[in-house]
């Protein structure tokens, strides 16, 4: 059973913005609710006042601006990302991964904003966006902030944001379009599972990008490499000295590793044979 | 909304598995779009449609996808079975002619105990032959 | 040869189809009464502790709570063969996940409320997690009082001052001399986890105590008759004043049968003064708190002549029941007697042991201990075949049970027992199975990255029932000649109704769409049936039908051979009418005789038309305590899954492509029931052989109390082809030759996995259940894994 809230729902972003100064600190932002809600039903978290985005209209869209690059507003949902044809097209690495997030209907409401805020090392977007040089748009009372996906994670389910702010929206630089990319995971079943750990990878312009998840107490983007340089062994080192995966009712870290091993070998191969 | 559903409007169909949205027994369509009502607040629902399968009947009459799954035995303790249809019905109004893999992938967070799904994966295709 | 049947064996739809695609089909947690209240349960965050305290008194007081009780409330002892439990935990709790208080509130959210107020004071014990250590003599005890508990003496023998519960025993032969003529003796452990049955809908109960005691049950369980007998035994109530109604049940697969939350919920109503009192497991508490499937360890030694005949064999297990007995004494019974599988050994000997531990209790769950059992057993005949470098298919064909051997309890098979090696044959040639893989084959194909590997396993099971299982049944006939069934089995999903309605039809020559099963058993309208579990309905409750129709046409005849004035022998059945069957100008229609029947001058003779019909499994006996010796079960009902498969070796990820499963089913009743049955069947197995399982931290607590951590299969798990086979060898006392077919697609399908995966790898996995984790290590200890890093 859920504890008692008061429930807002704004239209506009300055009205979403009072709401939170008001709040503060028992306040939840309501998105697509496929982990808040879980949260509260455990018990996790109990706010009393739970603020929801989705009536702010162009927090529902997915735009693409003239340079070329997208940005993903806090209500759009991953199904929305996987239909979405820009994206397809050009960043598809977030449709490969948006995909194997949970089951269709739980997609329908499960949001990208959401699976990032949540800061799960296990989040199914944050690989891809990762290596998609990310960058998050926040929203505060001090007319906002952005900063890059990987300086967001901090911590284990723990993201940068303070008390009184937000996320506005996420965007992928012009710079990453059509860069070849890919995104591996494994799982238990072969039905909708929470992953054993995953792989993101992307090359653009003679430079390597590899994203690790669940293998750490938040998703891990390795150092860049110099794409020529980059073979299978080098990159594969690079992981193991970036991430320290433990042994949990998933998996083992043995087995976490290998199958890092496997896939950054498979996704380069992958990317060599384009 | 589960219990708003269940417990206030009395739409029985809609079933609790487990509450974290994982099972798919409380699948309803809002808007047409299938989702977990266990994780929608009431309230967010306000000023849309939603559908349950007992909607789906019409002039007392099954629909196509409901005698299909009548015929091919693709219930048996019946309590995955409303949630199951709304996400089968959902993806053959997206998609006419789904294949396997599509099918599967639509059903795949709807968790049946009983049938092993091979009969409601035969139930779906069924339909879908006479879709045009 | 076989006759041609006009409803048997046809694929109609299930009789309550209509209402479950629908939405209508109404189960315990859809229902509700005037003046509910709601129930919650507090559980023990412990698996071992004494209770020292426990406070109440912030829950009653707090508004909307109408009743809080704790075991020091309620001095009960309840148990299904061991009476072993109390309604809630008194003095000490024994798994995590135990109630230990219960509160009922006007609405759940304040009943949720409550038990967070109820104060605990625990002293934590060191749990007992291990079954072997648990089955050390010198272990501390779980249960002290083991030795003052009551229980069926006949069947079940506990050992005081230990933690074991139950020995049964085999002795047959000669072991020892059968080890010392044997050229090789294989010796092997294997192991298996608890799971959980996951029904979609969980537990759940209704109960109202009213004045007088008398006590209405509305619940989710498979067995309404053992739920008020158990009650009554419990409360020391007189049958008649309790009355259990099972509307429709969401999946049960054993985890239903017995008693589980009934007295509870009925103390919550009767300390409210009989208001009515509601309790829905939430799906933590059915993981957590209610039964699960025992965990079993087990040895085999087996004794083999060169030639492949096995001329010893040995078995030890150790069943771990968890808290309490429940059903697990009676899983080790029935596990060990026919712990050697469809096999013959001249020298047998079996020790099934149920051994108390600290973790959540274990129940009946569908193959009853065979699921567990077979996976060692088949893994173990792979194993000893390829000791002697005999092809596995071969090594089973030559020791195979066939009519005119003994079994290891003494039952000497007839030609109506069933034939195992059919359903071999016809699943191995089906998977095309022509040998095991060379090792050159393998090392070739590992090159590619995927492998693929053949194997299958044999399985038996015969229902598990004390000597006097019974059903019986009232058929009812209407004005218009319809007909209603009351039976007292409950269609929690496995489609009994269906056949049942298709052999009125077929007896009677009534349309399907004249007759209806009554739905909502209700033990205070129809008449009594042991239980609908062990696969046992369809052939015993089928049997009870037919006589009951027998009966009705005994009654029809009668009447009918009065107007006529002929014999009662002279009629035959047909198009709903008597007929008279030298001369077919005199018939009757149904509807005229179903009140009685009237003479045009207004005389009426006969009267309203009952048909009762009862049946029992006649010439069972115990078994003896020493030797096992003895006839245990109506039948058995053999089969045979093949396997094909295929594995990344890179990462142990594997495919089942196909399997193919063969049973010897005596006769197909409903072909599409069955074939659902089968494949629902093999998928639980599958899900059992591949990721299901409890997992506990060092303190004895459950760690995957939920699905995002303890799945079960979907839609994209199941094989990419799933081939059914029935073999028919008629079952003389079965219902048109019938056999139970409900647990046993569930049995052997993961030791077929495994035998698949030793095949595609040569690794021999002795644990269930075989994640690709787990095929990745075994490949690494043989050092056939691939390692990225060094390429
Ligand atoms: S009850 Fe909603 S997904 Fe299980
Ligand atoms: S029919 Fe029982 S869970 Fe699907």
């Amino acid at each position: 059973m859920l504890n008692h809230f008061t429930y807002f729902k704004p239209q506009t972003e300055s009205e979403l913005l009072e709401k939170v100064k008001s709040y503060g600190d028992d306040t939840k932002i309501l998105a697509g609710g496929t982990d808040l809600l879980i949260y509260m039903k455990q018990g996790i978290t109990a706010p009393k006042v739970l603020i929801d985005v989705k009536g702010i209209s162009e927090y529902s869209k997915i735009v693409t601006a003239s340079d070329g690059s997208i940005s993903i507003g806090a209500s759009v949902t991953c199904n929305e990302v996987i239909e979405n044809e820009c994206i397809n097209k050009h960043f598809p690495v977030l449709v490969e991964a948006a995909k194997t997030l949970g089951s269709y209907q739980l997609r329908n409401r499960a949001t990208v904003i959401g699976n990032i805020c949540n800061a799960s090392p296990a989040a199914d977007m944050a690989g891809p966006l990762l290596v998609l040089g990310a960058l998050v748009i926040i929203g505060n009372d001090s007319g906002g902030r952005e900063i890059l996906l990987k300086d967001f994670f901090i911590g284990f389910k723990k993201n940068i944001l303070k008390v009184d702010e937000f996320v506005k929206a996420i965007k992928v630089p012009a710079y990453f379009r059509d860069a070849k990319s890919g995104y591996l995971k494994s799982s238990r079943i072969k039905g909708h599972d929470l992953g054993i750990c995953n792989v993101a990878m992307c090359r653009v312009n003679g430079t390597l990008k590899v994203a690790v998840g669940s293998c750490a107490v938040t998703p891990v983007l390795l150092p860049d490499f110099e794409s020529d340089r980059a073979g299978t062994k080098f990159v594969i080192e690079a992981a193991m000295n970036n991430i320290n995966p433990i042994s949990d009712i998933r998996s083992s870290k043995e087995y976490r590793k290998h199958m890092v091993k496997v896939f950054i070998k498979r996704l380069l191969e992958k990317g060599n044979s384009h | 909304m589960l219990e708003f559903l269940h417990d206030d409007l009395a739409i029985l169909s809609v079933k609790e598995g487990c509450g974290e949205g994982e099972c798919g027994a409380c699948t309803v369509m809002l808007d047409n779009k299938p989702v977990n009502s266990c994780l929608i607040l009431a309230v967010e629902a306000d000023g849309t449609s939603i559908r349950t399968v007992e909607g789906e009947v019409k002039d007392g009459k099954l629909s196509p996808l409901q005698e299909s799954f009548k015929k091919n035995h693709a219930t048996q303790c019946g309590f995955c079975t409303p949630g199951m249809i709304m996400s089968a019905q959902s993806l053959l109004e997206r998609n006419p002619k789904p294949n396997e893999e599509e099918i599967k992938e639509a059903i795949e967070g709807n968790f049946c105990r009983c049938t092993g799904y091979r009969q409601i994966i035969d139930a779906i295709f069924e339909v879908t032959k006479n879709a045009k | 040869m076989s006759k041609e049947y006009k409803y048997i064996g046809k694929g109609v739809p299930r009789i309550d189809a209509d209402l479950k695609v629908t939405g209508q089909a109404t189960y315990v947690g859809d229902m509700s009464f005037p003046g509910m209240l709601h129930a919650k349960m507090l559980i023990s965050p412990h698996a071992h502790a004494k209770i020292k305290k426990i406070d109440t008194s912030k829950a009653k007081a707090l508004d909307g709570v109408a009743a809080a009780l704790t075991g020091e409330d309620l001095d009960y002892q309840v148990g299904l063969y061991m009476v072993d439990k109390t309604i809630l935990a008194r003095e000490k709790v024994r798994y995590h996940g135990e109630p230990v208080a219960a509160v009922a509130a006007e609405t759940l959210e304040i009943a949720e409320k409550a038990v967070k107020l109820i104060e605990v004071e625990y002293e934590e014990l060191k749990p007992l997690l291990d079954v072997e250590e648990a089955f050390n003599e010198k272990a501390n005890l779980i249960h002290p009082n083991l030795g003052s508990y009551s229980h069926v003496q006949t069947a079940f023998f506990p050992k005081p001052g230990t933690n074991i519960c139950h020995h049964s025993k085999i002795r047959r032969g000669d072991i020892d001399k059968g080890f010392q003529e044997a050229d090789v003796i294989v010796e092997r452990e294997y192991n298996n986890p608890s799971v959980q049955h996951v029904p979609m809908e969980t537990h759940g109960a209704i109960v109202q105590w009213g004045i007088g005691d008398r006590v209405t049950i509305w619940t989710s369980a498979q067995s309404p008759f053992t739920v008020r007998n158990l009650f009554c035994h419990t409360f020391k109530l007189s049958h008649h004043q309790v009355r259990v109604i099972v509307p429709y049940v969401g999946g049960g697969f054993g985890g239903k049968a017995g008693i589980h939350l009934e007295p509870l919920v009925g103390c919550l109503s009767r300390a409210t003064g009989g208001r009515p009192v509601k309790l829905i497991a939430t799906r933590k508490e059915e993981y957590n708190t209610l039964p699960c499937r025992c965990g079993l360890k087990y040895k085999i030694k087996t004794g083999l002549m060169k030639d492949g005949k096995i001329v010893a064999q040995k078995l030890t297990l150790l069943w771990s029941a968890g808290a309490y007995a429940d059903y697990a004494v009676n899983v080790t019974r029935a596990s060990g007697y026919s712990a050697g599988g469809p096999y013959f050994y001249p020298n047998i000997s079996t020790d099934s042991y149920t051994v108390y531990t600290n973790m959540v209790f274990g129940t009946a769950y569908r193959g009853f201990g065979h699921v567990e059992l077979f996976w060692g057993l088949e893994r173990h005949m792979d194993y000893c075949a390829r000791e002697l470098g005999i092809d596995p298919y071969e090594f089973r064909m030559k020791n195979l049970l066939k009519p005119g051997d003994i079994t290891p309890t003494g039952e000497k098979l007839k030609d109506d027992s069933g034939d195992i090696r059919k359903c071999l044959n016809a699943a191995a040639k089906e998977i095309g199975w022509d040998g095991v893989k060379s090792e050159q084959q393998r090392i070739k194909e590992m090159q590619s990255g995927k492998v693929r590997g053949k194997g299958f396993a044999v399985l038996h099971k015969a229902p598990a029932m004390p000597t006097n299982t019974s059903s019986s049944c009232v058929i009812k006939m209407n004005e218009n000649g319809s007909v209603i069934l009351n039976i007292s089995a409950t269609d929690y999903g496995n489609g009994t109704y269906t056949p049942m309605a298709q052999i009125i039809a077929e007896e009677m020559d009534i349309p399907l769409d004249k007759i209806h099963v009554a739905y909502e058993t209700d033990t205070d309208r129809d008449p009594y049936d042991w239980q609908t579990v062990a696969s046992r309905f369809a052939p015993m409750g089928g049997r009870a039908v037919i006589n009951a129709c027998n009966d009705l046409k005994r009654k029809m005849s009668e009447v009918a051979a009065k107007v006529f004035e002929c014999s009662p022998d002279d009629f035959i059945f047909q198009d709903e009418k008597i007929i008279h069957k030298s001369d077919p100008q005199k018939f009757i229609y149904y509807d005229k005789l179903a009140t009685g029947y009237v003479y045009p001058n207004g005389n009426a003779i006969g009267g309203p038309l009952i048909g009762v019909g009862v049946y029992m499994a006649e010439g069972l006996t115990h078994l003896d305590k020493e030797t096992g010796q003895g006839l245990p079960a109506f039948n058995w009902t053999y089969g045979a899954h093949a396997i094909e498969v295929e594995v990344d070796v890179e990462t142990g990820e594997f495919t089942i492509l196909k399997i193919a499963s063969a049973l010897d089913v005596g006769k197909v009743l409903n072909y599409e029931s069955l074939k659902g049955q089968v494949i629902g069947g093999i998928i639980q197995g599958l899900g059992t052989a591949i990721c299901e399982r409890y997992v506990y931290d060092n303190k004895g607590r459950l760690l995957n109390n939920s699905f995002t951590d303890n799945k079960i299969p979907t839609a994209k798990d199941i094989p990419l082809e799933i081939v059914p086979i029935f073999i028919e060898t008629p079952h003389d006392e079965g219902a048109y030759g019938a056999r139970g077919a409900a647990e046993h697609p569930m049995i052997s399908v993961a030791p077929a996995i495994g035998n698949a995966l030793r095949d595609a790898l040569g690794i021999e996995l002795t644990e269930m259940p075989i994640r690709a984790e787990d095929v990745w290590k075994a490949l690494k200890e043989k050092e056939l894994v691939f390692e990225p890093a060094t390429v």
